[in-house]
Protein backbone atom coordinates (compact mmCIF):
# COMPACT_ATOMS: atom_id res chain seq x y z
CA UNK A 1 0.00 0.00 0.00
CA UNK A 2 2.96 2.07 1.10
CA UNK A 3 4.26 1.62 -3.09
CA UNK A 4 1.07 3.02 -4.33
CA UNK A 5 0.72 5.95 -1.68
CA UNK A 6 4.13 7.07 -2.76
CA UNK A 7 3.23 6.67 -6.73
CA UNK A 8 0.33 8.42 -6.00
CA UNK A 9 2.00 11.29 -4.40
CA UNK A 10 4.47 11.70 -6.83
CA UNK A 11 1.68 12.43 -9.24
CA UNK A 12 -0.03 14.52 -7.14
CA UNK A 13 3.05 16.64 -6.31
CA UNK A 14 3.13 17.40 -10.11
CA UNK A 15 0.35 20.48 -9.60
CA UNK A 16 1.76 22.50 -6.98
CA UNK A 17 4.70 22.08 -9.14
CA UNK A 18 3.30 23.14 -12.56
CA UNK A 19 1.88 26.26 -10.56
CA UNK A 20 4.54 27.47 -8.67
CA UNK A 21 7.12 27.08 -11.88
CA UNK A 22 4.64 28.47 -14.30
CA UNK A 23 3.74 31.39 -12.01
CA UNK A 24 7.07 32.56 -10.96
CA UNK A 25 8.66 32.33 -15.20
CA UNK A 26 6.01 34.49 -15.90
CA UNK A 27 5.86 36.63 -12.96
CA UNK A 28 9.27 37.56 -13.89
CA UNK A 29 8.85 37.97 -17.75
CA UNK A 30 9.89 41.92 -18.89
CA UNK A 31 6.61 42.43 -20.15
CA UNK A 32 6.61 46.14 -18.91
CA UNK A 33 9.63 48.98 -18.95
CA UNK A 34 9.54 52.16 -18.39
CA UNK A 35 9.61 54.02 -21.42
CA UNK A 36 6.75 54.15 -24.08
CA UNK A 37 9.41 53.37 -26.84
CA UNK A 38 10.36 49.97 -25.44
CA UNK A 39 6.82 49.06 -24.45
CA UNK A 40 6.07 45.60 -25.78
CA UNK A 41 2.07 45.22 -24.73
CA UNK A 42 -1.12 47.62 -24.30
CA UNK A 43 -1.34 49.91 -20.93
CA UNK A 44 -4.55 47.09 -20.59
CA UNK A 45 -2.41 44.21 -20.61
CA UNK A 46 0.40 45.56 -18.11
CA UNK A 47 -2.24 46.73 -15.59
CA UNK A 48 -3.98 43.54 -15.68
CA UNK A 49 -0.26 41.64 -15.58
CA UNK A 50 0.36 43.59 -12.39
CA UNK A 51 -2.87 42.86 -11.05
CA UNK A 52 -3.41 39.46 -11.23
CA UNK A 53 -0.36 38.04 -11.17
CA UNK A 54 -0.35 39.78 -7.79
CA UNK A 55 3.16 40.69 -7.92
CA UNK A 56 5.32 43.00 -5.43
CA UNK A 57 2.50 41.04 -2.68
CA UNK A 58 3.22 38.45 -0.11
CA UNK A 59 1.66 35.31 -1.71
CA UNK A 60 1.04 36.54 -5.01
CA UNK A 61 1.08 33.56 -6.68
CA UNK A 62 -2.09 32.65 -5.32
CA UNK A 63 -3.66 35.72 -6.72
CA UNK A 64 -5.04 34.19 -10.02
CA UNK A 65 -6.68 31.39 -8.29
CA UNK A 66 -8.49 33.69 -5.82
CA UNK A 67 -9.81 35.65 -8.61
CA UNK A 68 -10.89 32.72 -10.74
CA UNK A 69 -12.58 31.56 -7.86
CA UNK A 70 -14.58 34.75 -6.59
CA UNK A 71 -15.40 34.74 -10.26
CA UNK A 72 -13.43 37.80 -11.57
CA UNK A 73 -12.23 38.12 -14.83
CA UNK A 74 -8.34 37.25 -15.32
CA UNK A 75 -6.71 39.19 -18.14
CA UNK A 76 -7.64 41.62 -20.26
CA UNK A 77 -11.52 42.61 -20.46
CA UNK A 78 -12.05 41.42 -24.79
CA UNK A 79 -9.10 38.38 -24.67
CA UNK A 80 -9.34 37.11 -20.38
CA UNK A 81 -11.64 34.38 -19.30
CA UNK A 82 -13.56 34.11 -15.98
CA UNK A 83 -13.45 30.46 -13.79
CA UNK A 84 -16.77 29.69 -15.62
CA UNK A 85 -15.50 30.33 -19.31
CA UNK A 86 -12.47 27.95 -18.27
CA UNK A 87 -14.75 25.59 -16.87
CA UNK A 88 -17.13 25.12 -19.98
CA UNK A 89 -13.95 25.89 -22.47
CA UNK A 90 -11.86 22.64 -20.29
CA UNK A 91 -15.27 20.13 -20.84
CA UNK A 92 -15.24 21.37 -24.50
CA UNK A 93 -11.86 19.97 -25.03
CA UNK A 94 -12.47 17.24 -22.72
CA UNK A 95 -15.65 16.28 -24.53
CA UNK A 96 -13.28 15.66 -27.89
CA UNK A 97 -11.22 13.83 -26.07
CA UNK A 98 -13.55 11.39 -24.91
CA UNK A 99 -14.61 11.47 -28.41
CA UNK A 100 -11.10 10.36 -29.23
CA UNK A 101 -10.56 7.74 -27.15
CA UNK A 102 -13.40 5.24 -28.56
CA UNK A 103 -11.46 5.89 -31.77
CA UNK A 104 -8.53 5.56 -30.83
CA UNK A 105 -8.90 1.92 -29.25
CA UNK A 106 -10.28 1.10 -32.50
CA UNK A 107 -7.30 2.20 -34.14
CA UNK A 108 -5.28 0.37 -31.84
CA UNK A 109 -7.07 -3.06 -31.90
CA UNK A 110 -7.10 -3.03 -35.68
CA UNK A 111 -3.69 -1.89 -36.05
CA UNK A 112 -2.57 -4.88 -33.58
CA UNK A 113 -4.85 -7.48 -35.52
CA UNK A 114 -3.50 -5.83 -38.95
CA UNK A 115 0.33 -6.37 -37.65
CA UNK A 116 -0.01 -9.73 -36.42
CA UNK A 117 -1.48 -10.87 -39.67
CA UNK A 118 1.40 -8.60 -41.68
CA UNK A 119 3.66 -9.95 -39.23
CA UNK A 120 3.85 -13.63 -41.11
CA UNK A 121 3.78 -12.49 -44.95
CA UNK A 122 4.87 -9.81 -47.90
CA UNK A 123 3.36 -6.99 -46.03
CA UNK A 124 6.03 -6.95 -42.79
CA UNK A 125 8.01 -3.56 -43.64
CA UNK A 126 4.45 -2.01 -43.31
CA UNK A 127 4.05 -3.06 -39.74
CA UNK A 128 7.20 -0.20 -39.16
CA UNK A 129 5.86 2.19 -42.23
CA UNK A 130 2.30 2.64 -40.96
CA UNK A 131 3.94 4.28 -36.94
CA UNK A 132 6.15 6.33 -38.62
CA UNK A 133 3.76 7.84 -41.04
CA UNK A 134 1.43 8.62 -37.78
CA UNK A 135 4.00 9.82 -36.10
CA UNK A 136 5.43 12.08 -39.12
CA UNK A 137 1.69 13.45 -39.08
CA UNK A 138 1.07 16.68 -37.09
CA UNK A 139 -2.39 16.99 -36.07
CA UNK A 140 -3.02 20.07 -37.91
CA UNK A 141 -2.09 17.68 -41.36
CA UNK A 142 -4.88 16.05 -41.32
CA UNK A 143 -7.21 18.38 -39.98
CA UNK A 144 -6.32 21.32 -42.85
CA UNK A 145 -7.11 18.19 -45.29
CA UNK A 146 -10.77 18.02 -43.82
CA UNK A 147 -11.22 21.10 -42.58
CA UNK A 148 -12.60 22.78 -45.75
CA UNK A 149 -15.58 20.17 -45.75
CA UNK A 150 -15.98 20.63 -42.03
CA UNK A 151 -15.47 23.70 -40.87
CA UNK A 152 -18.70 25.55 -41.80
CA UNK A 153 -21.07 22.87 -41.27
CA UNK A 154 -21.80 22.69 -37.16
CA UNK A 155 -24.02 19.48 -35.89
CA UNK A 156 -20.82 18.43 -33.61
CA UNK A 157 -19.04 17.51 -37.37
CA UNK A 158 -15.76 20.15 -36.37
CA UNK A 159 -16.05 18.11 -32.85
CA UNK A 160 -16.15 14.57 -35.20
CA UNK A 161 -13.85 15.31 -36.85
CA UNK A 162 -11.22 17.00 -34.55
CA UNK A 163 -11.71 13.69 -32.09
CA UNK A 164 -10.81 11.76 -35.47
CA UNK A 165 -7.47 13.65 -36.28
CA UNK A 166 -6.16 13.77 -32.79
CA UNK A 167 -6.82 9.79 -32.16
CA UNK A 168 -5.05 8.33 -35.40
CA UNK A 169 -1.33 8.72 -33.77
CA UNK A 170 -2.19 7.63 -29.98
CA UNK A 171 -4.43 5.26 -31.53
CA UNK A 172 -1.35 3.60 -33.90
CA UNK A 173 1.29 3.87 -30.65
CA UNK A 174 -1.18 1.70 -28.72
CA UNK A 175 -2.01 -0.84 -31.62
CA UNK A 176 2.26 -0.81 -31.47
CA UNK A 177 2.30 -1.85 -27.68
CA UNK A 178 -0.63 -4.18 -27.50
CA UNK A 179 0.09 -5.91 -30.55
CA UNK A 180 3.93 -6.36 -29.18
CA UNK A 181 2.23 -7.67 -25.66
CA UNK A 182 -0.21 -9.91 -27.49
CA UNK A 183 2.24 -11.18 -29.39
CA UNK A 184 4.59 -12.24 -26.65
CA UNK A 185 1.88 -13.45 -24.62
CA UNK A 186 0.33 -15.41 -27.67
CA UNK A 187 3.70 -17.25 -28.10
CA UNK A 188 3.89 -18.43 -24.14
CA UNK A 189 3.38 -22.27 -22.76
CA UNK A 190 0.29 -21.44 -20.80
CA UNK A 191 -1.20 -20.22 -23.97
CA UNK A 192 -0.35 -23.93 -25.49
CA UNK A 193 -1.19 -25.62 -22.62
CA UNK A 194 -4.68 -24.32 -22.42
CA UNK A 195 -5.60 -24.47 -26.50
CA UNK A 196 -4.11 -28.45 -25.54
CA UNK A 197 -7.11 -28.87 -22.98
CA UNK A 198 -8.92 -27.86 -25.84
CA UNK A 199 -10.13 -24.32 -24.94
CA UNK A 200 -11.18 -22.61 -28.12
CA UNK A 201 -9.37 -19.15 -29.04
CA UNK A 202 -11.75 -16.58 -27.67
CA UNK A 203 -11.59 -18.61 -24.47
CA UNK A 204 -8.10 -18.73 -24.29
CA UNK A 205 -7.60 -15.00 -25.31
CA UNK A 206 -10.34 -13.65 -23.23
CA UNK A 207 -9.60 -15.81 -20.16
CA UNK A 208 -5.73 -16.21 -20.06
CA UNK A 209 -3.94 -13.52 -22.40
CA UNK A 210 -5.97 -10.40 -22.13
CA UNK A 211 -5.59 -10.07 -18.36
CA UNK A 212 -1.79 -9.95 -19.25
CA UNK A 213 -1.99 -7.95 -21.45
CA UNK A 214 -3.93 -5.21 -19.92
CA UNK A 215 -0.72 -4.01 -17.70
CA UNK A 216 1.15 -2.91 -21.22
CA UNK A 217 -2.12 -1.55 -22.13
CA UNK A 218 -2.78 0.67 -19.02
CA UNK A 219 1.35 1.90 -18.88
CA UNK A 220 0.33 3.22 -22.57
CA UNK A 221 -3.13 5.09 -21.11
CA UNK A 222 -0.82 8.12 -19.88
CA UNK A 223 1.07 8.91 -22.93
CA UNK A 224 -2.45 8.31 -25.09
CA UNK A 225 -4.57 10.99 -22.88
CA UNK A 226 -1.12 13.54 -23.10
CA UNK A 227 -1.32 12.87 -26.79
CA UNK A 228 -5.22 13.52 -27.03
CA UNK A 229 -5.66 16.62 -25.23
CA UNK A 230 -2.44 18.13 -26.96
CA UNK A 231 -3.58 17.12 -30.45
CA UNK A 232 -6.90 18.68 -29.77
CA UNK A 233 -4.58 21.97 -29.66
CA UNK A 234 -3.97 22.06 -33.04
CA UNK A 235 -6.94 20.52 -34.35
CA UNK A 236 -9.50 23.22 -32.39
CA UNK A 237 -7.18 25.56 -33.99
CA UNK A 238 -7.75 24.47 -37.37
CA UNK A 239 -11.45 23.86 -37.30
CA UNK A 240 -12.55 26.62 -35.38
CA UNK A 241 -13.45 24.92 -31.82
CA UNK A 242 -13.72 27.62 -29.16
CA UNK A 243 -12.52 25.33 -26.25
CA UNK A 244 -9.52 25.06 -24.02
CA UNK A 245 -6.63 24.49 -26.68
CA UNK A 246 -7.87 27.41 -28.52
CA UNK A 247 -8.08 29.16 -25.88
CA UNK A 248 -4.13 28.22 -24.50
CA UNK A 249 -2.78 29.17 -27.91
CA UNK A 250 -4.58 32.67 -28.38
CA UNK A 251 -3.26 33.77 -24.54
CA UNK A 252 0.59 32.66 -25.44
CA UNK A 253 -0.21 34.92 -28.82
CA UNK A 254 -1.49 37.86 -27.03
CA UNK A 255 0.73 37.43 -23.78
CA UNK A 256 -2.74 36.89 -21.45
CA UNK A 257 0.03 35.65 -18.71
CA UNK A 258 -2.53 35.21 -16.13
CA UNK A 259 -4.71 32.95 -18.13
CA UNK A 260 -1.40 31.15 -19.06
CA UNK A 261 0.01 30.04 -15.50
CA UNK A 262 -3.86 29.01 -14.66
CA UNK A 263 -4.33 27.09 -17.92
CA UNK A 264 -0.85 25.61 -17.91
CA UNK A 265 -1.81 24.64 -14.37
CA UNK A 266 -5.46 23.03 -15.14
CA UNK A 267 -3.86 21.29 -17.94
CA UNK A 268 -1.11 19.35 -15.58
CA UNK A 269 -4.25 18.78 -12.73
CA UNK A 270 -5.87 17.02 -15.67
CA UNK A 271 -3.48 14.86 -16.29
CA UNK A 272 -2.49 14.07 -13.22
CA UNK A 273 -6.80 12.77 -12.73
CA UNK A 274 -5.47 10.59 -15.32
CA UNK A 275 -2.79 9.26 -13.38
CA UNK A 276 -4.51 8.63 -11.00
CA UNK A 277 -7.48 7.01 -12.73
CA UNK A 278 -5.51 4.85 -14.26
CA UNK A 279 -3.45 3.67 -10.93
CA UNK A 280 -6.64 2.78 -9.75
CA UNK A 281 -7.73 0.79 -12.63
CA UNK A 282 -4.25 -0.96 -11.83
CA UNK A 283 -4.96 -1.76 -8.83
CA UNK A 284 -7.98 -3.45 -9.52
CA UNK A 285 -7.38 -4.96 -12.80
CA UNK A 286 -3.28 -6.29 -12.16
CA UNK A 287 -2.88 -8.90 -9.43
CA UNK A 288 0.48 -8.63 -9.41
CA UNK A 289 0.06 -4.49 -9.08
CA UNK A 290 -1.84 -5.75 -5.67
CA UNK A 291 1.26 -8.37 -4.70
CA UNK A 292 3.57 -5.81 -5.08
CA UNK A 293 1.99 -3.52 -2.64
CA UNK A 294 1.08 -5.71 -0.07
CA UNK B 1 33.62 -2.64 -35.94
CA UNK B 2 29.89 -3.54 -35.42
CA UNK B 3 27.96 -4.15 -39.26
CA UNK B 4 25.59 -1.36 -39.04
CA UNK B 5 21.80 -2.71 -39.70
CA UNK B 6 20.38 -2.92 -43.13
CA UNK B 7 17.39 -1.32 -41.67
CA UNK B 8 19.69 1.42 -39.87
CA UNK B 9 21.66 1.76 -43.69
CA UNK B 10 18.23 2.64 -45.19
CA UNK B 11 16.95 4.78 -42.77
CA UNK B 12 20.55 6.55 -42.61
CA UNK B 13 20.38 6.99 -46.17
CA UNK B 14 16.83 9.03 -46.20
CA UNK B 15 17.76 10.89 -43.73
CA UNK B 16 20.78 12.35 -45.20
CA UNK B 17 19.25 12.29 -48.76
CA UNK B 18 16.37 14.35 -47.54
CA UNK B 19 18.89 17.02 -46.16
CA UNK B 20 20.81 17.09 -49.28
CA UNK B 21 17.83 17.50 -51.05
CA UNK B 22 16.16 19.89 -48.99
CA UNK B 23 19.85 21.98 -49.04
CA UNK B 24 20.39 22.08 -52.68
CA UNK B 25 17.05 22.11 -53.73
CA UNK B 26 15.56 24.95 -50.88
CA UNK B 27 18.39 26.65 -50.30
CA UNK B 28 21.32 26.79 -52.90
CA UNK B 29 19.67 26.40 -56.24
CA UNK B 30 15.71 27.51 -55.44
CA UNK B 31 15.43 29.06 -59.17
CA UNK B 32 15.82 25.27 -60.48
CA UNK B 33 12.53 24.47 -58.60
CA UNK B 34 10.78 27.65 -59.61
CA UNK B 35 10.76 26.64 -63.10
CA UNK B 36 10.15 22.79 -62.83
CA UNK B 37 7.62 22.65 -60.16
CA UNK B 38 4.64 20.48 -60.97
CA UNK B 39 2.45 21.75 -57.87
CA UNK B 40 2.04 25.59 -58.95
CA UNK B 41 2.46 28.90 -57.25
CA UNK B 42 1.35 29.24 -53.51
CA UNK B 43 -1.88 30.75 -52.84
CA UNK B 44 -0.99 33.42 -50.35
CA UNK B 45 2.48 33.82 -51.97
CA UNK B 46 2.16 34.16 -56.02
CA UNK B 47 5.95 35.08 -56.31
CA UNK B 48 6.81 31.60 -54.65
CA UNK B 49 6.17 28.09 -56.15
CA UNK B 50 5.13 25.16 -53.46
CA UNK B 51 8.12 23.33 -54.05
CA UNK B 52 10.57 25.75 -53.56
CA UNK B 53 8.54 26.78 -49.58
CA UNK B 54 8.69 23.12 -49.18
CA UNK B 55 12.01 21.99 -49.91
CA UNK B 56 13.10 25.42 -48.16
CA UNK B 57 10.78 24.54 -45.07
CA UNK B 58 12.43 21.37 -44.57
CA UNK B 59 15.85 22.50 -44.62
CA UNK B 60 14.88 24.92 -41.40
CA UNK B 61 13.11 21.89 -40.07
CA UNK B 62 15.82 19.79 -40.13
CA UNK B 63 18.49 21.99 -39.16
CA UNK B 64 16.15 22.85 -35.54
CA UNK B 65 15.42 18.96 -35.29
CA UNK B 66 19.48 18.23 -35.46
CA UNK B 67 20.62 20.84 -33.34
CA UNK B 68 17.70 20.71 -30.59
CA UNK B 69 17.96 16.64 -30.77
CA UNK B 70 21.76 16.86 -30.33
CA UNK B 71 21.33 19.41 -27.55
CA UNK B 72 19.01 17.71 -25.47
CA UNK B 73 20.53 14.37 -26.27
CA UNK B 74 23.76 16.30 -24.81
CA UNK B 75 21.96 17.52 -21.83
CA UNK B 76 20.30 14.37 -21.17
CA UNK B 77 23.85 11.84 -21.29
CA UNK B 78 25.01 14.80 -18.87
CA UNK B 79 22.17 14.47 -16.47
CA UNK B 80 22.52 10.64 -16.74
CA UNK B 81 26.18 10.80 -15.93
CA UNK B 82 25.83 13.17 -13.25
CA UNK B 83 22.78 11.07 -11.71
CA UNK B 84 24.85 7.54 -11.87
CA UNK B 85 28.18 9.05 -10.28
CA UNK B 86 26.74 10.64 -7.36
CA UNK B 87 24.14 8.00 -6.59
CA UNK B 88 21.79 8.13 -3.56
CA UNK B 89 19.43 11.48 -2.90
CA UNK B 90 21.06 13.65 -6.06
CA UNK B 91 19.90 9.89 -8.46
CA UNK B 92 17.05 9.98 -7.04
CA UNK B 93 16.11 13.95 -6.69
CA UNK B 94 17.11 13.64 -10.72
CA UNK B 95 14.79 11.34 -11.65
CA UNK B 96 11.99 12.86 -9.74
CA UNK B 97 12.80 16.01 -11.99
CA UNK B 98 13.32 13.78 -14.86
CA UNK B 99 9.47 12.01 -14.37
CA UNK B 100 8.14 16.25 -13.60
CA UNK B 101 9.62 17.48 -17.16
CA UNK B 102 8.20 14.00 -19.24
CA UNK B 103 4.67 14.32 -17.78
CA UNK B 104 3.61 17.08 -19.71
CA UNK B 105 3.28 17.72 -23.59
CA UNK B 106 6.65 18.74 -24.79
CA UNK B 107 4.28 21.39 -27.13
CA UNK B 108 2.48 23.35 -24.42
CA UNK B 109 5.74 23.52 -22.36
CA UNK B 110 7.40 24.66 -25.56
CA UNK B 111 4.36 27.17 -26.51
CA UNK B 112 5.23 28.85 -22.51
CA UNK B 113 9.36 28.55 -23.28
CA UNK B 114 8.43 30.50 -26.35
CA UNK B 115 6.47 33.17 -25.07
CA UNK B 116 9.29 33.49 -22.61
CA UNK B 117 12.35 34.01 -24.39
CA UNK B 118 10.35 36.12 -27.26
CA UNK B 119 9.65 38.69 -24.10
CA UNK B 120 12.78 38.52 -22.91
CA UNK B 121 14.51 39.05 -26.37
CA UNK B 122 11.91 42.15 -27.01
CA UNK B 123 13.42 43.66 -24.23
CA UNK B 124 17.21 43.02 -24.82
CA UNK B 125 18.22 40.19 -22.23
CA UNK B 126 17.47 37.23 -24.98
CA UNK B 127 21.18 36.96 -24.81
CA UNK B 128 21.63 36.99 -28.47
CA UNK B 129 19.50 34.21 -29.58
CA UNK B 130 17.37 34.82 -32.79
CA UNK B 131 14.32 32.94 -33.36
CA UNK B 132 16.50 29.82 -34.55
CA UNK B 133 18.56 29.69 -31.36
CA UNK B 134 15.55 30.16 -29.21
CA UNK B 135 13.51 27.35 -30.99
CA UNK B 136 16.56 25.28 -30.51
CA UNK B 137 16.87 26.11 -26.85
CA UNK B 138 12.95 25.32 -25.87
CA UNK B 139 13.20 22.07 -27.78
CA UNK B 140 16.55 20.95 -25.78
CA UNK B 141 14.73 21.79 -22.36
CA UNK B 142 11.95 19.89 -22.88
CA UNK B 143 13.36 17.02 -25.14
CA UNK B 144 16.54 16.12 -22.36
CA UNK B 145 14.08 13.99 -20.40
CA UNK B 146 13.85 11.12 -22.06
CA UNK B 147 17.35 10.63 -23.41
CA UNK B 148 18.09 11.17 -19.59
CA UNK B 149 16.16 8.32 -18.25
CA UNK B 150 17.53 5.82 -21.20
CA UNK B 151 20.81 7.00 -20.99
CA UNK B 152 20.84 6.74 -16.93
CA UNK B 153 18.98 2.94 -17.44
CA UNK B 154 21.35 2.25 -20.01
CA UNK B 155 24.60 2.90 -17.66
CA UNK B 156 22.57 1.08 -14.84
CA UNK B 157 22.85 -1.97 -17.03
CA UNK B 158 26.04 -1.54 -18.04
CA UNK B 159 27.77 -1.00 -14.63
CA UNK B 160 26.64 -4.52 -13.74
CA UNK B 161 28.83 -6.05 -16.28
CA UNK B 162 31.65 -8.10 -14.61
CA UNK B 163 34.69 -5.83 -16.73
CA UNK B 164 33.18 -2.38 -15.25
CA UNK B 165 33.12 -4.67 -11.43
CA UNK B 166 36.67 -5.78 -12.08
CA UNK B 167 38.21 -2.61 -12.94
CA UNK B 168 36.07 -0.85 -10.14
CA UNK B 169 37.88 -3.71 -8.24
CA UNK B 170 41.23 -2.17 -9.25
CA UNK B 171 40.83 1.38 -8.21
CA UNK B 172 38.76 2.87 -11.10
CA UNK B 173 36.98 6.09 -10.45
CA UNK B 174 33.86 6.75 -11.58
CA UNK B 175 34.91 9.45 -13.80
CA UNK B 176 37.66 6.80 -15.63
CA UNK B 177 35.03 3.93 -15.62
CA UNK B 178 32.97 6.13 -17.68
CA UNK B 179 35.07 7.62 -19.92
CA UNK B 180 37.50 4.18 -20.45
CA UNK B 181 34.55 1.38 -20.30
CA UNK B 182 31.34 2.73 -20.44
CA UNK B 183 31.45 5.39 -23.48
CA UNK B 184 33.07 2.93 -26.02
CA UNK B 185 29.67 1.29 -24.75
CA UNK B 186 27.05 3.67 -24.83
CA UNK B 187 28.57 5.18 -28.22
CA UNK B 188 25.51 3.57 -30.57
CA UNK B 189 23.00 3.91 -28.33
CA UNK B 190 23.73 7.84 -27.93
CA UNK B 191 23.45 8.08 -31.70
CA UNK B 192 20.59 5.68 -31.67
CA UNK B 193 18.30 8.13 -28.68
CA UNK B 194 19.69 11.21 -30.81
CA UNK B 195 18.22 9.74 -33.84
CA UNK B 196 15.05 9.42 -31.93
CA UNK B 197 14.97 12.90 -30.48
CA UNK B 198 15.19 14.23 -34.02
CA UNK B 199 11.50 13.13 -35.40
CA UNK B 200 9.92 14.65 -32.11
CA UNK B 201 11.62 17.62 -32.20
CA UNK B 202 10.76 18.56 -35.96
CA UNK B 203 7.03 17.81 -35.16
CA UNK B 204 7.02 19.79 -31.92
CA UNK B 205 8.56 22.61 -33.90
CA UNK B 206 5.98 22.36 -36.57
CA UNK B 207 2.87 22.36 -34.53
CA UNK B 208 4.41 25.33 -32.23
CA UNK B 209 5.10 27.55 -35.51
CA UNK B 210 1.97 26.48 -37.08
CA UNK B 211 0.49 28.11 -34.12
CA UNK B 212 2.24 31.43 -35.31
CA UNK B 213 3.92 31.27 -31.93
CA UNK B 214 7.37 30.90 -33.08
CA UNK B 215 9.20 33.71 -35.52
CA UNK B 216 11.16 31.47 -37.52
CA UNK B 217 12.88 33.11 -40.50
CA UNK B 218 13.52 31.83 -43.14
CA UNK B 219 9.99 29.78 -42.78
CA UNK B 220 10.19 26.32 -41.63
CA UNK B 221 7.46 23.72 -42.65
CA UNK B 222 5.38 24.16 -39.86
CA UNK B 223 5.71 28.01 -40.09
CA UNK B 224 4.71 27.90 -43.92
CA UNK B 225 1.41 25.55 -43.20
CA UNK B 226 0.48 27.95 -40.62
CA UNK B 227 0.92 31.56 -42.11
CA UNK B 228 -1.79 30.19 -44.42
CA UNK B 229 -3.64 27.85 -43.11
CA UNK B 230 -6.82 29.68 -43.36
CA UNK B 231 -6.45 30.43 -46.52
CA UNK B 232 -5.88 26.43 -46.98
CA UNK B 233 -9.19 26.06 -45.32
CA UNK B 234 -11.16 28.04 -47.91
CA UNK B 235 -9.18 27.13 -51.27
CA UNK B 236 -8.38 23.73 -50.38
CA UNK B 237 -5.33 23.13 -49.52
CA UNK B 238 -3.99 19.18 -50.86
CA UNK B 239 -1.70 20.55 -53.39
CA UNK B 240 0.44 22.58 -50.72
CA UNK B 241 -0.56 20.48 -47.30
CA UNK B 242 0.51 16.96 -48.67
CA UNK B 243 3.70 17.21 -50.08
CA UNK B 244 4.91 18.57 -46.56
CA UNK B 245 3.32 16.01 -45.03
CA UNK B 246 4.90 13.70 -47.42
CA UNK B 247 8.50 15.46 -46.47
CA UNK B 248 7.83 14.92 -42.76
CA UNK B 249 6.60 11.71 -43.06
CA UNK B 250 9.71 10.49 -45.35
CA UNK B 251 12.00 12.12 -42.80
CA UNK B 252 10.64 10.28 -39.62
CA UNK B 253 10.35 7.12 -41.43
CA UNK B 254 14.15 7.87 -41.59
CA UNK B 255 15.13 8.69 -38.43
CA UNK B 256 12.65 6.11 -36.53
CA UNK B 257 14.28 3.02 -39.03
CA UNK B 258 17.65 4.14 -37.95
CA UNK B 259 17.24 4.58 -34.46
CA UNK B 260 15.43 1.49 -33.98
CA UNK B 261 17.88 -0.25 -35.36
CA UNK B 262 20.90 0.99 -33.92
CA UNK B 263 19.38 1.14 -30.56
CA UNK B 264 18.66 -3.00 -31.03
CA UNK B 265 21.91 -4.01 -32.90
CA UNK B 266 23.69 -6.17 -31.23
CA UNK B 267 27.53 -5.09 -30.27
CA UNK B 268 30.68 -7.53 -31.74
CA UNK B 269 33.51 -7.27 -30.03
CA UNK B 270 36.27 -5.39 -31.59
Amino acid sequence: MRAIAQRLLRQVVLVPVVAVASYFLMASLPLTTETDAKRQVSRELAASYQRDLGIGEPLGFLRPWEKLFRGERLGTSAQGITGDELLTKLSGSVGVGLMALPLALTWALGFALLRTRWRKGQWAALGDVVPAVAFGMPVFIPALLLAPGVVERGHLLPELCAALVTSIWPGIFLGTLVGDSLEAELSRDYVRTALGKGLSRAAVLRRHVLPNVWPAMLDAVGPVATSLLAGSFAAERVLGLPYFGQLYVLAVLNKQVAVVVVATTTFATLLVIVSLAVEVLRYAVDPRSREASA
Amino acid sequence: MSRVPMRARVGLVLLVGLGLLSLVAGRLFPEALASTCPLGMDPTRPDRTVCELAFGGLWVSLAVGLAAGALSTFIGLAVAAVARLSGGAVEQTLLRAVDAVFALPDVLVVMVLQLAGQSLSDAGAGGGLGPFGLMVVSLALVGWAGPARMFRNRLATLESQEYVAASRALGGGGLHLLRVHLWPALRPFALAVFLSRLPAAILTESTVSFFGIARMEPMSLGRYLGTSYAALIYEGGGRVVLPAWALLVLLVLGASLASQALSGAPRRAS
